[in-house]
């Protein structure tokens, strides 16, 4: 219905603005220049994939079926015009139809997307409708998701439907619906210009009963210096940010709401320059505060926190490294609405298999499900911390923002014409223990590296190397029910090899190991922690191999057909160990 | 060079203050202990008793005391061995002692303990179920319980206590001791089949006992309060499974100031309430619950309870309908405190 409403609402723009221009009936000329505004693009896409299940517990199993068969055909079509220089609309309309639908059954038409924008007095920036917004990282960010290093080809294909899917951008912005305003200032002393942002996004509506209508609303000033120093380049940024996530209680019958609010500084100092290197110092450090009210305003419950990071950075520009160290404490009750809420979600239902075995077990969710499957993943905001699974992220499972973190995090980037290659890692502890005094240890490595093999072979196709490998080490002493140690090996390795021209063969393999023991909490509203169920005990392996082909007709238009394979085992007593094999087709029609 | 050197001690000294600043945080653990939760249970000290023989009836009390490697939902169970009472305590503590476990002879599950020896025995079912401490203990006086007594029945009412049957629709009614009563040997029984066909009338009423204000030695019952929103009269029930069974409850009033009950005159103020259940209950109305006012509450001349068959649910033939009631006593402000 929104989404009806913004399509009338930016028709109606649209309309105004071009009665504005006109005053009456076009001229032949203006709609000429009109329609020369007018652009179609979109995407096309076609999306088969057949499945089947293998494993011991298929013995007494009658319910599962062996094969599943699906797919969709859809076409997103890309409406975008400018009816004047300070104004641009767009939407896009979806028609979509399921594998094997027929007779309207698994048919939908849908408004996928639908913004306006353009210019105030040719000095404010307006956009309305759909969005991505972006801020700090503990304010308005979105966390990347989990069992990624360094996605190899084979499986970046199926990333791009989930990432397009769920509107993720290569960045960390998260789709919002609302209004956003930004304007921009240059000045000629010690500031070189400041930026200024604010916007409002519903997160949810109200069931007009006991669900309230959800807004968040966030505002940044961003300043950058000039150089302070002259003699050492010294200049700094400095970054003010704040967003404000709220229960609108006037809407429907709901006599209770949260409130979550939080400011953040952001800094990058550029302390020194030379035409060899630079220095710099950059983090943030900011509070949150969260609140539940009742319908009179009285705060029912309340808790609040600070965070700091502070981070140095060394940039080698002769050898293309950059090396940067810092220092992160996130308290143990800092809560950020927009930063915290991630993509995965551990509690949805896969769309394949989702239980399995005589008794109908619910499957965990796994590499494969991870690399292929849009129902895991979400950009909607949780208003508490969402599940996770450690096997995958231990340390930062709710990205940098993770509350009850203290420690060190380093990291260096290298990069030659031939080679791209970055090491990452962090040793955190927990700030506050769960269950126990005692405080968990983290250890995290990781590593990838991109390798254009063509470049040393001297071949004019394309052959790349990718590697990915992420270890995690978490710890805890004390007496024997409180101590907990899991690791957990993440590698990652594809090919890409182009026979032809355009033709090319993609291999990839991802393998997770996780061993050990962790108490994984289970966390009520507030982030309280009501309990911990059992001791998870972890002896699992997950084995994901793709081979494939793929042909790119043109850039944004390509066919893919590949295999897959995934096989699971450990944690005996539960449905763990089976296979699962993939074949899919995909064909994608950018225009 | 002074300047930047001030700038420089002032910036060190608010990051310094920032780093402490976010460095505070509360760090007490979040959620239950994982030692409560998961460590096997041991119990260090085993359950002893302050006394083996306790004297209720002289104001004496029973503590306990044992403890436990870790926090636990332990229970204390201590059941009467000749009455079947039960007295029940539980925490979730690691120590049992006598702040959560100190016994003054009441009891959780009727009937009330004698003198008698008891069984006490401590668990952990939500822990262990196969663990169990237990000890012996006697009870050489009971408790006295606050209030005016109306009547336990352990002594022949005589004329105080006036049986009237319906149609002769009552069978094996009166005082009784042929099972286990709330309180003491002796109960008050009303029991009997309405008659469907064969009896002069159908009418629902199969019995009705009244007692008299003598039976506890006065003209009217010396009630501890005449506001009725504070005057408790409470008795233990014990009703019939079967759903037919209702009990009709009255105070009488001695309304024409005669010091006796005088059927027609007298006014009777009753209530309804459903005993069908197994076992003693404890059942507390107030006098405002009857409709007695503050006036009428100062001539009651006595209890009436009524039995009824509900005829229109009973099945043909019909079964038998009754209930036992013991230990009738006012209360003020509250219900009687087991």
């Amino acid at each position: 219905m929104t989404k009806y409403l913004l399509a009338l609402a930016v028709l109606f723009t649209a309309a105004l603005e071009g009665q504005a221009q006109t005053e009456g009936a076009l001229s032949s000329e203006e709609a000429e220049t009109f329609l020369k505004g007018v652009n179609f693009n979109g995407l096309g896409r076609v999306y088969l994939r057949q499945n089947d299940v293998e494993g011991d517990f298929l013995e007494n199993d009658s319910l599962t079926p062996r094969r599943i068969t699906d797919g969709e055909f859809l076409l997103d079509l890309k409406i975008n015009a400018t009816p004047n220089k300070k104004t641009e609309v767009q939407s896009i309309l979806r028609l979509r139809n399921e594998f094997g639908g027929f007779f309207g059954a698994g048919q939908s038409i849908e408004v996928r997307e639908l913004w306006a924008r353009g210019l105030i007095a040719n000095r404010i920036e307006y956009r309305v409708g759909d969005m991505d917004i972006e801020m700090s990282p503990f304010t308005f960010y979105m966390p990347t998701e989990e069992g990624v290093i360094n996605q190899p080809s084979a499986f970046e294909l199926q990333r791009d439907v989930i990432y397009y899917e769920q509107f993720y951008t290569g960045d960390n912005t998260r789709r919002m619906q609302g209004a956003n305003l930004n304007f921009g200032l240059k000045f000629t002393q010690v500031l070189k210009d400041a930026d200024f942002r604010g916007f409002i996004a519903r997160v949810r509506g109200t069931d007009f009963l006991t669900i309230p209508t959800r807004w968040t609303t966030g505002g940044e000033i961003k300043l950058s210096s000039r150089k302070l120093v002259d003699q050492t380049g010294t200049r700094a940024d400095l970054g003010f940010n704040i967003v404000h996530t709220f229960d609108d209680l006037q809407s429907g019958e709901a006599n209770a709401g949260i409130r979550n609010t939080v400011y953040s500084l952001e800094y990058n100092i550029m302390g020194y320059e030379t035409e060899k290197m630079q220095y710099s110092l950059f983090g943030e450090m900011g509070t949150s505060d969260l609140k539940s009210i009742d319908e009179d305003d009285n705060t029912v419950y309340s808790s609040d926190d600070v965070f700091l990071t502070v981070n140095g950075g060394a940039l080698f520009l002769e050898k293309d490294l950059y090396l940067h160290a810092g220092f992160a404490d996130v308290g143990p009750e800092f809560f950020s609405i927009g930063a915290q809420s991630k993509r995965v979600d551990f509690d949805a239902a896969q769309s394949l298999y989702n239980r399995i075995g005589p008794d109908q077990e619910v499957r965990d969710i796994t590499l494969f499900d991870l690399s292929r499957d849009v129902a895991v993943y979400t950009y909607q905001l949780s208003d508490q911390l969402m599940t996770y699974d450690p096997r995958f992220s231990n340390t930062f499972p709710y990205g940098p923002a993770t509350p009850n973190r203290r420690g060190l995090n380093y990291g260096a980037d290298y990069e030659i014409s031939n080679v791209q290659a970055s090491l990452n890692g962090a040793l955190m502890s927990e700030i506050r223990g769960q269950g126990t005094e005692e405080l968990k240890d983290f250890f995290l490595v990781q590593a990838k590296v991109d390798v254009d093999v063509n470049k040393y072979l001297e071949w004019e196709n394309n052959v790349k190397v990718t590697l990915g490998y992420q270890f995690e080490n978490t710890n805890r002493g004390g007496i024997e029910v409180e101590q907990v140690d899991l690791n957990s090996n993440l590698f990652e390795a594809g090919v890409e090899l182009e026979l032809f021209e355009d033709f090319e063969i993609l291999l990839g393999a991802k393998l997770l190991e996780a061993e050990g023991s962790d108490y994984v909490p289970r966390i009520d509203a507030f982030n309280i922690v009501r309990d911990f169920p059992e001791r998870n005990q972890f002896n699992d392996s997950e084995t994901l191999l793709a081979g494939g082909l793929k042909y790119t007709f043109k850039e944004g238009i390509y066919l893919t057909l590949q295999y897959q394979s995934f096989d699971a085992t450990g944690r005996t007593g539960s449905v763990r160990d089976y296979t699962l094999n993939q074949i899919f087709v995909l064909y994608t029609m950018k225009f | 060079m002074t300047n930047i050197f001030e700038i420089k001690r002032l910036l060190s000294l608010a990051v310094l203050l920032t780093l402490f600043a976010a460095c505070d945080h509360d760090t007490d653990p979040d959620g239950p202990s994982l030692f409560d939760r998961f460590a096997p249970l041991e119990l260090l000290d085993t359950l002893e008793s302050s006394t083996v023989q306790v004297d209720f009836s002289a104001g004496e009390s029973m503590s306990f005391t044992a403890q436990f490697n870790k926090n636990i939902e332990w229970v204390l169970t201590i059941t009467g061995q000749n009455s079947g009472a039960v007295k029940t305590f539980s925490a979730f503590d690691r120590f049992v002692e006598p702040s959560n476990a100190t016994w003054t002879g009441g009891t959780t599950d009727l009937p009330l303990f004698r003198t008698e020896p008891c069984t006490v025995v401590l668990t952990a079912p939500d822990e262990d179920p196969d663990f169990g401490d237990t000890l012996t203990v006697e009870i050489l006086g009971t408790k006295e319980y606050d209030g005016v007594l109306v009547t336990d029945f352990e002594n022949d009412p005589g004329a105080n206590i006036q049986l009237g049957d319906f149609e002769f629709e009552l069978a094996n009614s009166g005082r009784r001791n042929d099972t286990i009563a709330a309180q003491g040997e002796y109960f008050y029984r009303l029991a009997g089949t309405d008659n469907a066909s064969g009896g002069p009338t159908d009418n629902f009423f199969v019995g009705l006992a009244r007692i008299f204000a003598p039976i506890a030695g006065d003209t009217y019952f010396q009630v501890p309060t005449t506001v009725p929103e504070n005057l408790y009269l409470n008795l233990f029930v014990s009703g019939r499974p079967t759903p037919y069974t209702r009990i009709v409850l009255g105070l009488i009033i001695d309304s024409n100031d005669s010091g006796v009950f005088e059927e027609g005159p007298d006014a009777v103020r009753s209530l309804e309430f459903d005993p069908t259940y197994s076992g003693w209950r404890l059942q507390s109305f107030t006098a405002a619950d009857f409709g007695a006012s503050q006036a009428e509450l100062e001539k009651v001349v006595g209890i009436e309870a009524v039995l009824i068959s509900l005829n229109n649910l009973q099945p043909d033939p019909r079964e038998e309908v009754g209930f036992e009631m013991d230990f009738l006593i006012f209360t003020q402000f509250g219900p009687l405190e087991l």
